[in-house]
């Protein structure tokens, strides 16, 4: 076996890598994918709290590297899905405690084992990003339709073009909210990927179901009515290599939505 | 005849703010997104363009007589490719001996720059005779050009604040 190790990456902070990691991560395991997370954050260690498996973690990926523990033992299984694992970062540490060809070892290690190694990746474009980035062919680039999210990953877009290792890049925009689009306040995904021109691999609906889902540490794809869930799922699928058209986030999705959109036409309009 | 206007006026304001809309905030993100990013993958910022304007009008003013504050350069995307537009507003070809003139002109320039000391740097020399041949027209133009373009590129940029 040799998996494939795809960098989930974005160049600005807070435009939901780490949530894209966890949902695509759990979404490929619940495909009967086997998966290893590889958090690089050092310092910063997030993953495992969206993963629920805080309290799990005996070693990190620094104790790997410094031979404390064997790579095997520091991988820990997820509560509900033995397919997914998670290689935590190290939160006492900075980013100089890993090197580039250590990570490229362990992934080339892991590759035997699993089909998806999807590594999560610092903000910045320093050491971490260049770290995340050193035993990667696939990447992923996650932003928003903000300015300075699509700024920065345009310049994630041109280190990764210059990087021969990565053969190919997709886009993910995430935090996208049909309204404010409708309205001409946001740009479009269309806006973005015509900026950036880079492929599109998926979109992603603003959704408050990530923060109770964070909250509990359970990744969003687990719920099935979630429309971020649904979008998450579809993902993963397209990285598996299957034809999923892109949700259409105009129409209310549901069932009850559709109702309440039956009867709010009945109303004529009464609120 | 009152109640007419006072339709129009109301009318108008409806207009005015429906035009005013049109710009939607979305768009101006997506137009100042395409500047910078421009400005991030070439390297080249505001004040390097406007040099490289500069330079194209001295060059181009060889060949051609055009309108020098009119002369646009921008940076455009086309698919995944950066292109640089050049729209030059020619007033009227010059006759050959005009470009025959502005040519030697040239050359001598480069003779007379070659004799200069090694010890100067080339920006420094090329300065120099452009004052020493003032009295030739082309480059008196071009001296011109290159005192007033300054001031022009300074009013640009405050109203462009």
């Amino acid at each position: 076996m040799s998996g494939r190790v795809i960098v989930i990456t974005s160049g600005k902070g807070g435009v939901g890598k780490t949530t894209t990691n966890a949902n695509i991560g759990t979404a490929l395991a619940r495909a009967g994918k086997k998966v290893v997370m590889i958090d690089t954050d050092l310092g910063l260690r997030n993953l495992d709290l969206l993963l629920g498996l805080e309290n799990r973690i005996v070693y990190t990926i620094v104790d790997v590297v410094e031979e404390r523990c064997k790579l095997k033992q520091a991988l820990v299984k997820d509560k509900k899905n033995p397919n997914l694992c998670l290689l935590a970062a190290a939160q006492t540490r900075d980013k100089s405690a890993v090197t580039e060809e250590q990570l490229k070892d362990i992934c080339e290690k892991l590759q035997k084992d699993f089909d998806f190694i999807l590594v999560d990746c610092p903000a910045g474009i320093e050491q971490g990003f260049q770290n995340a980035v050193a035993g990667a062919s696939e990447a992923i680039v996650v932003t928003t339709p903000e300015m300075s999210a699509v700024r920065d990953a345009d310049r994630i877009i041109g280190l990764l073009e210059a990087k021969e290792e990565i053969k190919s890049y997709k886009l993910l925009i995430n935090r996208v909210r049909p309204n404010l689009i409708k309205s001409n306040d946001m740009m479009s995904v269309d806006d973005v990927v015509e900026i950036l021109s880079a492929d599109l691999i998926g979109i992603i609906p603003e959704d408050t179901g990530i923060i109770t889902s964070t909250n509990k540490g359970e990744p969003i794809v687990n719920d099935e009515k979630s429309l971020a869930g649904k979008a998450y799922n579809n993902v993963a699928r397209r990285i598996i290599g299957e034809d999923v058209p892109f949700l259409n986030l105009e129409e209310p999705q549901g069932v009850m939505a559709k109702i309440k959109k039956f009867f709010s036409g009945l109303k004529g309009g009464e609120k | 005849m009152i109640l007419a206007n006072l339709y129009n006026k109301v009318l108008g304001f409806f207009r005015q703010t429906e035009k005013e809309a049109e710009e939607s905030s979305k768009d101006t993100a997506c137009n100042r997104l395409r500047v910078v990013l421009m400005q991030d993958r070439t390297n080249l910022t505001p004040e390097l363009m406007e040099r490289m304007r500069k330079e194209l009008v001295e060059l181009l003013s060889k060949y051609v007589e055009m309108d020098k504050e009119a002369l646009e350069l921008n940076l455009e995307q086309d698919g995944d490719q950066v292109a640089l537009m050049l729209s030059i507003p020619v007033i009227r070809a010059k006759d050959e001996e005009e470009i025959k003139a502005a040519l030697e002109a040239e050359d001598k320039e480069e003779k007379t720059s070659e004799e200069e000391s090694d010890e100067k740097s080339e920006n420094e020399t090329e300065e120099e005779n452009l004052d020493d041949d003032e009295d030739l027209d082309e480059d008196t133009e071009a001296e011109e050009n290159l005192e007033d373009e300054p001031e022009n590129s300074d009013k640009e940029k405050e109203t462009g604040k």
